[in-house]
């Protein structure tokens, strides 16, 4: 996905309300992905592949006499946008045990000491959800089970994983930039046990697991839980994030359907990362 | 004489930009305009986007106006606000886009109990005072769509 060229079109529109909605309108519906409105329009932004030539022929506001509008457009190259961040973040420690830090940060003295370029990919230890599945996988019993981790971003939590004594592991992320990133953080920390695999929940087809870890979001978990559960072995765990306290009970319900039962919940600042048991 | 600390709290809440995007509900991704709006001034793009997406799971794939406040410090918070009233009105009036001629041929149409609606939703955004005057603003970009409005206007 992030790893598409843009294609990205600059309006100006006089007068510019409303003008400007009323183009985001018709254009959102044609397959432009996203806007920034500027002081002159809007820059809008369209996937290479939903692109071509005629796309802007049913823009029926450029057309109007109501308004007057021209534009520029230009390929947009993928590029590490979230380089200026990455350069200089601070390293972040869990539980006194467990660090997550980038190549240039001092070694502390962690028993688990992970290092991460992040390279546009999540899981960094910054965020609350990925802080509360360090502490779940700190607190659980890891040694010679089988993992899979689900949307693995950075590839931190399988990281972690074989830390504790897991294989083997499978890490699974269907963003590109994400795949490419866990396979370097995997030999940055010399990990010999993760598989990583660049797909989502329809690559899971006979595999078995003993835990499953995946910190997405609400709509993804609730879509692909059934195929997760399908995929743990007998007294298995699973650990999901990547959403707040008021999704527990939709979660909850769905795991319930498949034959889960909650055990613990860890919370911060809204937001929750579960534990359930087969 | 104010305290160091209290120096240091107003400047991790100095303003540095407001960031004005239209992103699909639960679909923010790293890529533009995410990622140079906010990359260039030091945000943590990946919070971003992880906090987006899940506070509008409710509604995916809807473009969703988002106000983005970023702060000196690199902190960052943001406002979503209901979908844009030309939005509102493509999807009242079950069209995918206006009219080129919008004061000769109409496309579509719709009441103007649909107008009220969106207007009380957009009210705040409007910078309307009174619910009469947001209806009218409403009713003009409409009327700029080529969606003609049906009915007897409410009080």
């Amino acid at each position: 996905m992030s790893n598409t060229v843009y294609i990205g079109y600059q309006f100006k529109v006089a007068p510019l309300q409303p003008g400007t909605e009323i183009l985001i309108a018709e254009l959102g519906y044609a397959g432009f992905e996203s806007f920034v409105e500027t002081e002159e329009g809007v820059t809008a932004y369209i996937q290479k592949d939903e692109w071509n030539a005629a796309i802007l022929e049913d823009i029926q506001i450029l057309d109007s006499d109501e308004f007057e509008i021209s534009f520029t457009f230009e390929d947009i190259e993928q590029t590490n946008w979230n380089e200026e961040w990455e350069k200089n973040f601070n390293p972040i420690i869990v539980d006194d045990v467990c660090s997550v830090r980038a190549p240039f940060h001092e070694k502390p003295d962690t028993k688990y000491d992970i290092i991460i370029e992040p390279k546009m990919s999540f899981g960094t230890g910054h965020h609350e959800t990925t802080h509360m599945m360090i502490q779940h996988i700190l607190k659980n019993d890891f040694e010679g089970k089988s993992v899979l981790d689900m949307g693995s971003g950075t590839g931190v939590l399988a990281i972690l994983a074989e830390m504790k004594g897991a294989k083997p592991i499978d890490a699974i992320d269907y963003d590109n930039w994400c795949y490419v990133n866990s396979l370097e953080n995997v030999e940055r920390n010399s990990c010999e046990h993760i598989t990583v695999l660049e797909g989502d929940a329809s690559l899971l087809i006979d595999q078995k697991y003993d835990i499953i870890i995946a910190n997405i979001n609400r709509n993804i978990l609730l879509n692909d839980l059934g195929v997760y559960v399908k995929c743990m072995n007998p007294n298995g765990s699973m650990f999901l994030s990547g959403f707040y306290v008021e999704d527990i009970p939709a979660i909850e319900e769905e795991c319930n359907k498949h034959g889960l039962t909650f055990v613990e919940r860890l919370e911060k600042n809204k937001w929750v990362a579960l534990k359930f048991v087969n | 004489m104010e305290s160091y600390a209290t120096k240091i709290l107003k400047m991790a809440k100095e303003l540095s930009k407001v960031v004005k995007l239209q992103v699909r509900g639960g679909a923010a991704n790293p890529s533009p305009p995410v990622g140079p709006a906010l990359g260039a001034a030091g945000v943590n793009i990946m919070e971003f986007c992880k906090q987006f997406n899940a506070r509008t799971q409710d509604k995916p794939g809807k473009v969703l106006p988002v106000v983005i406040s970023v702060f000196k410090d690199k902190s960052f918070d943001f406002v979503i606000k209901t979908p844009p009233a030309a939005v509102q009105l493509l999807e009242a009036a079950k069209v995918k886009k206006g009219s080129g001629e919008p004061n000769r041929k109409k496309v579509a149409k719709v009441t103007w109990d649909q107008i009220k609606a969106i207007a009380e939703d957009k009210m705040q955004d409007l910078n309307a005072f009174t619910s009469e005057k947001a209806m009218d603003m409403v009713a003009g970009t409409a009327r700029s769509m080529g969606i003609s409005v049906t009915g007897k206007k409410p009080n």
